[in-house]
């Protein structure tokens, strides 16, 4: 009788030892592996990788001490132009050269589903409640800086817009002001010079909030007409793990119809589209996208896109065009089959949140007509990517070239984090803006001398 | 293992204390393979998300019941005799190896959560513990077995 037992344990641990042996070569294989192969239009995509649970490499926050700042390329010189603000995530600039600071925080609604949650949360919270550079303060407002004579040093500042919720986006049309709160594009009037609004605004169209909420981040352009608006409604999981009802309408670009509020699906199977903005040349639209994450440290490359009508780029089903993502099911071979890949990978996790074309000339010649990108930096791979802001070079409406650093050092040389860039913007004396969400700072970059 | 001839009077000296929290253990086990089941015949996420918090809890429950059981180890409440001891032993802390790795396996997104490792693990130890269960009868305070009082 024990005997037989014996034998059948014996037996049940030896397969019990395979499985074990099986999962733990799928997650622990992290050899080097060139982060340069994943920029540019045809990026290297190891094979996916499971995880036993998702490496967390947060940066800890220690914020700017006085007199830090990023440093910049060569011929170029950076200062803060505003500070002690509070999580500054994108940036607009007004006509008459007014800039709003869009300050911004999570709506912090999404639930505790599963026992990871709350690890994530607990690892998360040791580094965010390390001390910050100050501007802990009131968020979720529009701050309005007045730089009249353009010398980086504002004259004025004033709360423009308060008690938003979750803004990112801004776009002005004539006098019609909108704001993309993360459950609604707001209108509101706006006459030029205003320092402030205090109307409550009107709902021009709901946008897919809570519950849950997990990307809400809602980045917004107007058309070169003014007829029309774009939004980046980004999904609300990292791989349908809430379900796909919860993806109703998002992962995607709408386009919404000024006049009416009506809007209709853009662009589809776009994971979290953002810094949606136009490209001079050929006037095409174009957005930078976070791929999904936990299928490796290299995978999947973030990117940025011309976003064409009607196409669907993959999320959730798949990725870079037809490459199936196991995590999602039921799947759906027929949508993997028309997903196009996107056109200018930008390395994996590096989060890219904002991107402006530069079409001022202020700064050196070889800016021009390209895009800065803001990459607000890695948390699930060993050795941070991102944190930094890139350019990437243009040439007949496409990227010609590889992305170059252009701010860097949001980190320092311990790893722990000053900043990390969020949205970029171009001020009316063709300066780049930085909005700096954990250094609570906008970085004003200038020609050199 | 000594003969039963079917009449010594066997008497349950000092039973340990730790199969009562190890069974509550065994209970979450056991919803984690059927909440697998449910969500590889479902895609129901729900599922899913039991089956996460059911082998988490079971992990915990685990951990607290080995603490218990080297407490019984030391008191000498863990007696048993040779081979079937050691087969429960190592059956069930085999299990809770197992349980371990299978929660982690549960913090995936997704299918992969759960198809096929997490339901091949979930089943395993369920495997396991009807084995470890049965030997059970021969270990500590069961009938069969002959326990001296050390």
């Amino acid at each position: 009788m024990s005997e037989r037992i014996r034998t059948l344990t014996l037996r049940a641990s030896a397969i019990a030892l395979c499985c074990a042996l099986g999962l733990g070569l799928a997650g622990c294989n992290d050899e080097k592996f060139d982060t340069q192969s994943q920029i540019g239009p045809n990026p290297q995509l190891p094979e996916p990788q499971q995880y036993l649970f998702p490496p967390m490499h947060l940066a800890d926050v220690v914020g700017w001490q006085e007199g830090e700042a990023p440093k910049v390329a060569q011929g170029l010189s950076i200062k803060a132009m505003a500070s002690d603000l509070a999580h500054p995530r994108s940036i607009y600039v007004l006509p008459n050269g007014d800039i709003l600071v869009i300050e911004s925080q999570g709506p912090g609604v999404e639930p505790v589903t599963r026992p990871k949650s709350v690890v994530m949360g607990f690892v998360e919270s040791l580094v965010t409640s390390g001390g910050g550079g100050g501007g802990e303060g009131e968020s979720n407002r529009i701050t309005l800086l007045r730089d009249a004579d353009g010398d980086g040093v504002p004259e004025t500042r004033s709360v423009f817009l308060d008690h938003l919720k979750s803004p990112f986006g801004v776009a002005l049309v004539g006098s019609d002001l909108y704001v993309a709160n993360t459950d609604a594009i707001m209108h509101y009037t706006y006459s030029e010079g205003q320092t402030q609004i205090t109307d409550p605004g009107t709902v021009l169209t709901e946008l897919p909030g809570g519950p849950i909420d997990h990307h809400w981040t809602k980045s917004l352009v107007a058309s070169r007409d003014g007829s029309l608006l774009y939004v980046g409604v980004g999904s609300n999981s990292n791989i349908t793990e809430n379900g796909m009802e919860a993806e109703k309408n998002r992962a995607a670009i709408w386009e919404v119809d000024r006049a009416t509020g009506r809007w209709r699906p853009f662009a589809t199977g776009l994971r979290n589209p953002n810094g949606l903005s136009w490209e001079p040349e050929t006037g095409a639209l174009w957005t930078v996208v976070n791929e999904r994450d936990e299928l490796g440290p290299n995978l999947v490359p973030d990117y940025m896109t011309s976003v064409k009508d009607g196409v669907f780029y993959g999320w959730p089903y798949s990725y870079y065009g037809q490459h199936v993502d196991p995590r999602v099911q039921p799947q759906r071979p027929d949508l993997v089959a028309k997903a196009i890949p996107p056109d200018y990978a930008l390395s994996s996790h590096v989060a890219p949140l904002g991107m402006t074309f530069y079409t001022a000339d202020s700064l050196p010649a070889k800016y021009r007509g390209g895009a800065f990108v803001g990459e607000h930096g890695s948390w699930d791979r060993g050795e941070f990517n991102g944190y930094k802001v890139v350019f990437v070079p243009f040439s007949g409406g496409t990227p010609n070239g590889k992305a170059e650093d252009v701010v860097t050092e949001f980190l320092n040389g311990d790893g722990q984090a000053r900043g990390r860039p969020v949205g970029v913007a171009v001020d009316r004396t063709g300066a780049l803006l930085i909005a700096d969400d954990v250094g609570n700072t906008v970085w004003r970059v200038t020609p050199a001398g | 293992m000594a003969a039963y001839d079917g009449r010594t009077v066997v008497h349950t000296v000092r039973p340990p204390f730790h199969p009562l929290l190890w069974s509550f253990a065994g209970f979450c086990f056991v919803g984690t393979l059927l909440t697998d089941i449910a969500y590889w015949k479902t895609a129901e996420m729900q599922w899913a998300n039991f089956s996460a918090w059911l082998v988490s809890a079971g992990v915990v429950l685990g951990v607290v019941a080995l603490i218990v059981a080297i407490v019984d180890l030391l008191i000498g409440r863990l007696a048993g005799e040779g081979a079937s001891i050691w087969a429960y032993t190592l059956g069930n802390l085999l299990a809770l190896v197992l349980s371990v790795l299978n929660a982690m396996v549960h913090t995936r997104d997704g299918w992969t959560s759960v198809v096929p490792w997490g339901l091949v693990l979930s089943a395993l130890v369920v495997l396991i513990l009807l084995v470890t269960g049965m030997l059970s009868r021969w270990v500590g305070y069961s009938r069969g077995v002959v326990v001296s009082d050390v």
